[in-house]
């Protein structure tokens, strides 16, 4: 028999209102990790809005709130919201998934709030001292300056110092009880993930050092370790939410590994082609950049596949929704977007245009911010104490329509941004030699405008679709009676059943 | 020799980026399509679905000639062509054997030994 | 055991991941070793930071079939030549300065950064600072008081004042007079530089 996230509570337990105390601990802090990711969310979104006005209104904010510092917070909530998922989405199942209770809850918790506090005032002072001088000091103390990783030095330890925790709560759990497959991929990935951040802590005056390193970060972890933090979290959904079975879900995640790593890891030449780096970068970029859309079509005959072969009955249709945009976001963002201008040939007018901002909105929306939505209406499932959330909930209509205004104005400002940058690149680059003119240029021109501005208009829709995705997340499962319904795969035997965490 | 010998032309940016674009979409809709006709044993989808090949390689060649690739290039563009060829069928084959029903109560998999840490560190 | 066939296997597989991942990451890192070591400053792709006592060129690379650059005849920045530790100096003050102000979430550099402001890879080489003669003052001009030195080229964007001393602004110059000298493979495409003595 399959066992579902919420067949652990007995009738006894009250339904329809949170259930803390009937959490795990490790489920406890995931709650935590998952209510600050979506205020950072909020928070992407805001500033996101205010850096496109900008575009609209240049006077707007001006000398006060300028462009940078709200794109630079744009991105960081993002990066941070999206970090703050996965560390709850893990924190989440490690209990399940090791059979035992999470060795350092107090440590977890402490580390959360140290996190949590550092955030704020790495944000505060952003938005309040914003830069500093050219001086070492800024750069450990304000705002180090680099895409992504703008915080300060200081913050990087403490970044560092928690996530150590994190990962010795995750890796002695499950010392302590047991191994699995996908428990050994996520221990040794976290390794690399951490280990990967150390390459973007260092100073360097010299400009192409500092991007090729600055990469590894970014690359390695966006293309390479949080693809497959994100099988993880996949696979122990699909057994969680499916009742798919955890044999084939253990070897595909290792086939998936061998794919994302195999095209993924020297992928990251295409990043090489233009700061400095030696030519040959060109081939092995190009190169891997042509198989990187392998493992997606990989996972389109495995979907096919497994939706004939088993029949799935599954017991939150929310969450199932959202994995199921996880899948097309990702094969159109980084597939599809990722490859049309990858290519040197190609990238060499693209780079540094609206292309990336159209490859990187859709990109990051459609493999990471979905997937961590799942999560959270997993975890708010089972936090209002295992509650139906089939089809015929009550307030349907919510959580479809946030569904729908998220990935309608994702996918807008995509094609904005996409037909804004066809225009930069071709008059700045093609037409006018890529000189200042040249760009203000093509920001001047009529389509360039028009993106921009429906770009705005997309956003918006975004934000609605947020403001529903909050309120849902609120409410859902309020008041319900019904107790949740059990996923299920009728066609195999599944193996879950020795798998039940600590309640027991 | 320069690695990338020539970039596309300014008049092409649109057609090269989509003709990436296109071998990547139809490279899934041949997988789609593919997998489709086998699971219901539909022969006439599989027409449709290397019809869907033939777009794909359609792309790929428009994707070569914007481009002008030519020497390495051509060998990137071939192992393309190839690799999208076949890997539905590699992967079809892979989903057959690892859903072969095993033991039927499939607790092997968890075991309390870690797995081998020496791994890609 | 069990009738799954071996190229199915989950062990295998597991095996298979190892493998594919060790062999991806000793090939990064003999590639990272050679990387390095050419993109260290002094190399043939990045030059020595004493190259802003040069005037920069650039010129076709038949061979290479892109534009590359060409360190001319001595034109010292500001009027004076500095030896390498002083212009390296002088680029790294440049470079904390580009940092501590948060430059690039709005400019690109190399390419990478925000689009909301021009690129900066070559913008010591750009044709927007008229000639030769002035262009150091300019620049000097521009990045102390970006107000009323606007160049939004008929936008209304702008950029805002990020309170730079005048060494802070120096060294900005000498960074950009330093990167615009890195071979970047022929990037930005199509790049028209500014009109210099001796070409």
């Amino acid at each position: 028999m399959a066992h579902a996230v919420d067949t652990t509570f007995p009738d006894t337990i009250p339904r329809g209102k949170l259930n803390t105390r009937d959490l795990n601990a490790g489920q406890r802090l995931a709650v935590k990790y998952f209510s600050v990711a979506m205020l950072l969310f909020i928070a992407q979104i805001l500033f996101g809005l205010l850096a496109g006005l900008q575009y609209l209104w240049p006077d707007f904010l001006y000398n006060k709130l300028d462009f940078n510092v709200n794109r630079m917070v744009h991105i960081n909530a993002m990066i941070i919201w999206m970090l703050y998922g996965f560390i709850g989405s893990i924190y989440w199942l490690v209990e399940d998934e090791a059979g035992t209770e999470l060795v350092g809850a107090k440590l977890g918790n402490l580390a959360f709030w140290v996190l949590t506090a550092a955030v704020t005032v790495v944000v505060a002072v952003f938005l309040l001292v914003q830069t500093g001088p050219g001086e070492h000091q800024s750069i450990w103390l304000i705002n180090e300056g680099r895409e992504y990783i703008e915080a300060p030095r200081w913050a990087d330890f403490g970044i560092v110092a928690v996530v150590l925790v994190f990962f010795y709560n995750t890796a002695a759990t499950f010392m302590k009880g047991r191994w699995s497959g996908i428990s050994g991929v996520l221990v040794l990935d976290l390794i690399a993930l951490a280990g990967l951040y150390l390459a973007g802590m260092f100073y360097s005056s010299n400009i192409s050092m500092d991007q090729h390193w600055w990469w590894w970060v970014i690359h390695l972890w966006v293309e390479a370790t949080w693809e497959v933090l994100v099988g993880c979290i996949m696979a122990w959904g699909l057994i969680k939410t499916l009742g798919a079975r955890r044999k084939i879900v253990t070897t595909w995640l290792y086939i998936e590994v061998a794919l994302m790593f195999g095209s993924g890891i020297l992928g990251l030449g295409h990043h090489y082609f233009w700061i400095g780096t030696p030519e040959y970068w060109l081939s092995i970029g190009g190169f891997f950049s042509a198989l990187e859309p392998i493992p997606l079509v990989a996972m389109v005959v495995h979907a096919v596949y497994d939706s004939g072969v088993h029949r799935f009955k599954n017991s939150n249709h929310p969450a199932l929704a959202w994995l199921i945009a996880h899948a097309f976001g990702n094969f159109f963002g980084a597939g599809v977007w990722g490859f049309m201008h990858t290519l040197p040939q190609i990238n060499l007018y693209t780079h540094g245009t609206q292309w990336t901002a159209s490859h990187g909105h859709l990109a990051f929306f459609g493999a990471y911010a979905t997937i961590n939505i799942a999560m959270f209406y997993i975890a708010i499932q089972k936090w209002r104490g295992g509650v139906f959330m089939g089809s015929g909930i009550p307030h349907a209509w919510r959580w479809k329509w946030a569904l729908a205004l998220l990935n309608i104005g994702v996918l807008g400002m995509t094609m904005a941004l996409l037909i804004s940058g066809y225009e930069q690149s071709f008059v700045e680059r093609a037409l006018h030699g890529s000189t200042w003119a040249g760009y203000f240029e093509a920001q001047r021109s009529d389509w360039f405008v028009q993106g921009m501005v429906w770009r705005q208009i997309f956003g918006y829709v975004t934000a609605a679709g947020l403001v529903l995705l909050v309120w849902d997340l609120i409410t859902i499962g309020k008041g319900e009676t019904r107790p949740a319904e059990e996923p299920t795969a009728t066609t195999v035997i599944n193996s879950n059943e020795t798998l039940q965490p600590s309640s027991a | 020799m320069s690695m990338m010998t020539e970039p596309v032309e300014a008049q092409q940016i649109m057609l090269a980026a989509m003709a990436g674009a296109m071998v990547v979409l139809f490279g899934a809709v041949y997988a789609f399509l593919f997998a489709w006709s086998k699971l219901h044993k539909r022969p006439v989808i599989m027409l449709a679905a290397y019809l869907s090949y033939l777009c794909l390689a359609a792309a790929t060649v428009a994707l070569a000639f914007a481009l002008h690739l030519s020497g390495f290039w051509l060998i990137v563009v071939f192992v393309m062509l190839v690799g999208y060829l076949l890997a539905p069928h590699a992967i079809w084959h892979l989903c057959e054997g690892t859903h072969e029903p095993s033991t039927p109560h499939g607790t092997d998999e968890i075991t309390s030994q870690p797995i081998p840490l020496e791994i890609k560190q | 055991m069990s009738s799954t066939p071996w190229w199915a296997d989950q062990d295998v597989w597991r095996k298979t991941a190892i493998w594919v991942t060790s062999l991806m990451l000793v090939a990064l890192i003999m590639l990272t070793f050679d990387t390095v070591k050419q993109i260290t400053a002094g190399s043939e792709r990045v030059p020595a930071y004493s190259v802003i006592n040069h005037r920069i060129y650039y010129r076709v690379d038949t061979e290479r079939n892109l534009p590359a650059p060409v360190i001319g005849a001595e034109a010292p920045l500001f009027g004076v030549v500095l030896s390498e530790p002083e212009a390296a100096a002088l680029v790294d003050k440049g470079k904390l300065t580009v940092q501590a102000k948060n430059c690039m979430n709005c400019h690109t550099l190399l390419g990478n950064g925000a689009y909301y402001a021009p690129d900066l890879t070559k913008a010591w080489l750009d044709q927007g600072w008229g000639a030769e003669a002035v262009r150091e003052q300019l620049m000097l001009n521009f990045l102390m008081d970006p107000e009323s030195n606007a160049r939004g080229y008929g936008t209304n964007r702008k950029m805002p004042d990020m309170g730079l001393t005048e060494d802070e602004a120096r060294g900005i110059i000498a960074f950009l007079k330093w990167m615009s000298a890195i071979d970047t493979n022929g990037f930005p495409r199509n790049f028209k530089p500014i009109k210099q003595e001796g070409e």
